[in-house]
């Protein structure tokens, strides 16, 4: 597979990110009978990955639950306990923290802590992102806070091809994923084939290569990211490497990538403090500390509350932010 | 629904069981070879009984975690050496020693309970889903205690399963008090099952202490599950006569209960003693053979007990365990 993951494929067309969530569910509603959907006012589709899935596959597998999280949440743990493969969808991932006993300590830890003998199919969808000024609630990422908790996997698309792949792989994964999806990249488009593929989980992506340093970012990110790198082609290298999911992490392909640059920036919408970015630079000092030229510095959202309002525009990484990170670790 | 008399010595046997091994129970704590807590049964173990005795193999079920459902599962037919294992931390434990007292068992749809309080109504709507989406006739037998019903889940889960007429089954054994605090000081209402009504859910109250009231509210409960008329709620009033957990208080609010008090519920609503006492008045079981009973039930704990004593005490590498946290 070479960056964009796609050379083998005949037939590709334009998609939006939200299509390629609602031909993944499709796909594997039809490979699977044990496959549902469940979530608050998913028929008429509060985002459009859900809309019209009833008609093809009936109110028994495409469900419109109660506002009631923990419930919800029951509804699909319990028919995975019992053998079913639920796709749970939360509407924004915030949301989830309703329940968040159910998806920090039991979803996750339940493998292990019942001697890893039975596995837990289940697929949580949320969608988080700073930018819509909407504020806390509905912006925060939980990436951060769901990896701290050991059992889950978690996973934050950036293109359509990405987003379909990720998202079968969830669904036929024997355990809990957070499938997250950056609200701002609904709309986005790109390439996406006709054939049936999975993107695995734990497999990174150089989004660019280049020579001088290495950038690692996610969902919205990676395009602030790509065009950081686009604005300083003619003077600075820059590889952009999307980690795709940060449980399992690819620590290997960014290892690789520092081993060529010797600099890393970390682009993380998470806050700032004890996030994705700062596990990654502490995995850094323990991993690949030999192979650094100069710090490693993070671009994240400041420790303070996501913000509503006009204010998130500038208060989240940027691609302005980005540049002048990328230029201070080549001085 | 009247039981026969082998459904009747059913229940008996399960329950002069059920007293054994909770008294073995506090044996093995008393003596440090626990790993975790125990809430001891005491005299409110006839619901617990009633509830798993009547269950098939593949019906879900969220045992109490009174007695760590020792009285629930007996009736479901359980591996209670690897039961007992768990507790102690052994290799033999049915989730190999890393539980503590977090049992499952699978294969008779017994997922493992949490140790949040009302955790376990979620789980179980979950269960009566997966069974209507598959059209089995399988039923959910979701026991509590009063406690329990003072969290939200317990009202999600009785909106849900009652919207989606689920085959849910909420038993909740109410003895009066959440580890020190009365009922009726959480309670608006006296009876826990009249909050059923407002979901529709029909409700019966039952003498917790009566075996036989017990086994006849799970065989009504359970029929109507079966026969997919939704949820039903059984309430069963029953005592705690000793304090809510091994070590902890046994207070109500700031005031200690009186110990005399538990004495006389312990010497006069002793289900074990109440049940018997109808059994040979009606002729089903002479007194001897009820002392055969209990003694073939001191033995099988003496046994599930050596069988313990004998199992290596976990100790798995890191590695090994690191390898367990996610399935393949």
């Amino acid at each position: 597979m070479n960056a964009k993951g796609q050379d083998k494929m005949s037939t590709t067309r334009e998609i939006t990110l939200g299509d390629a969530m609602k031909e993944a569910l499709a796909e594997e509603m039809r490979r699977d009978e044990d496959v549902f959907l469940l979530g608050i006012s998913i028929r008429a589709g509060t985002f459009l990955y859900t809309k019209g899935l009833v008609d093809e596959f009936g109110g028994k597998r495409v469900i419109d639950a109660p506002l009631a999280e923990p419930g919800n949440f029951g509804v699909a743990y319990g028919a995975a306990q019992e053998g079913l493969r639920p796709v749970l969808d939360w509407m924004y991932a915030g949301f989830s923290y309703f329940a968040g006993s159910e998806v920090f300590l039991q979803s996750g830890q339940y493998h292990f802590l019942h001697g890893s003998q039975h596995p837990l199919p289940l697929t949580m969808i949320g969608t988080c992102g700073v930018g819509r000024r909407v504020g806390n609630e509905h912006a925060t990422l939980p990436y951060g806070a769901l990896i701290h908790h050991p059992g889950l996997k978690v996973c934050l698309p950036s293109t359509p091809y990405d987003a379909k792949g990720l998202l079968k792989s969830a669904i036929r994964d024997n355990n809990p994923v957070f499938f997250l999806w950056h609200t701002s990249l609904m709309a986005t488009k790109g390439h996406v084939p006709l054939e049936d593929y999975v993107v695995p989980l734990g497999v990174a992506d150089v989004k660019r290569a280049g020579s001088d340093v290495t950038v690692l970012a996610s969902g919205l990110q990676l395009h602030h990211s790509l065009k950081a790198a686009e604005a300083l082609k003619d003077e600075i290298s820059v590889e952009v490497i999307d980690p795709r999911s940060f449980e399992p992490f690819d620590l290997d392909c960014l290892l690789r990538s520092v081993e060529k640059t010797s600099r890393l920036v970390i682009v993380d919408e998470d806050y700032e403090r004890a996030g994705f970015a700062a596990e990654v630079c502490a995995l850094m000092m323990e991993k690949g500390y030999d192979l650094l030229d100069a710090p490693v510095k993070r671009v994240c959202h400041p420790n303070m509350p996501i913000p509503g309002g006009y204010i998130d525009a500038y208060s989240m990484p940027t691609p302005d932010r980005i540049e002048a990170a990328i230029r201070e670790v080549c001085r | 629904m009247a039981l026969n008399g082998k459904q009747k010595k059913l229940l008996f046997t399960n329950l002069v069981r059920a007293h054994a091994l909770d008294r073995m129970m506090m044996r093995i704590i008393r003596a440090g070879k626990m790993v975790g807590f125990y809430h001891e049964g005491g005299i409110a173990l006839a619901p617990g009984v009633a509830a798993g005795s009547f269950l098939r193999q593949d019906d879900a079920m969220n045992p109490h975690y009174r007695a760590h459902g020792l009285a629930h599962m007996i009736g479901k037919g359980v591996d209670l050496r690897t039961y007992v294992a768990e507790h102690m931390g052994r290799v033999d434990g049915c989730c190999k020693g890393r539980s503590s007292f977090h049992v499952s068992f699978p294969d008779h749809h017994i997922f493992g309970w949490s140790g949040n309080i009302g955790a376990n109504f979620p789980p179980c709507i979950g269960y009566g889903f997966a069974a209507r989406y598959r059209g089995t006739d399988q039923v959910v037998m979701n026991c509590s205690g009063d406690g329990s019903y003072q969290e939200g889940r317990a009202h999600e889960a009785m909106l849900m399963s009652a919207n989606w007429k689920l085959p849910h089954i909420f038993w909740c054994e109410n003895n009066g008090i959440s580890q020190s605090t009365a009922a009726s000081e959480t309670f608006p209402v006296q009876d826990v099952s009249r909050l059923a009504a407002t979901f529709e859910i029909p409700a019966l109250i039952v003498d917790g202490q009566d075996l036989f009231a017990c086994g006849e509210a799970a065989l009504k409960a359970i029929a109507h599950a079966r026969a997919g008329k939704g949820p039903f709620f059984v309430e069963l009033k029953t005592y705690r006569s000793q304090e809510h957990n091994v070590g902890g208080l046994n207070n109500e609010g700031a005031v200690t209960r009186d110990p005399k008090l538990m004495q006389e519920w312990r010497e006069t609503l002793d289900p074990v003693a109440l049940a018997a006492a109808k059994l040979i008045k009606q002729r089903l079981y002479t007194a001897d053979e009820i002392e055969q009973i209990k003694a073939d039930a001191e033995r099988e704990a003496d046994e599930i007990e050596l069988f313990c004593e004998a199992s290596p005490k976990a100790t798995p590498s890191i590695d090994e365990l690191m390898n367990g946290v996610y399935a393949q």
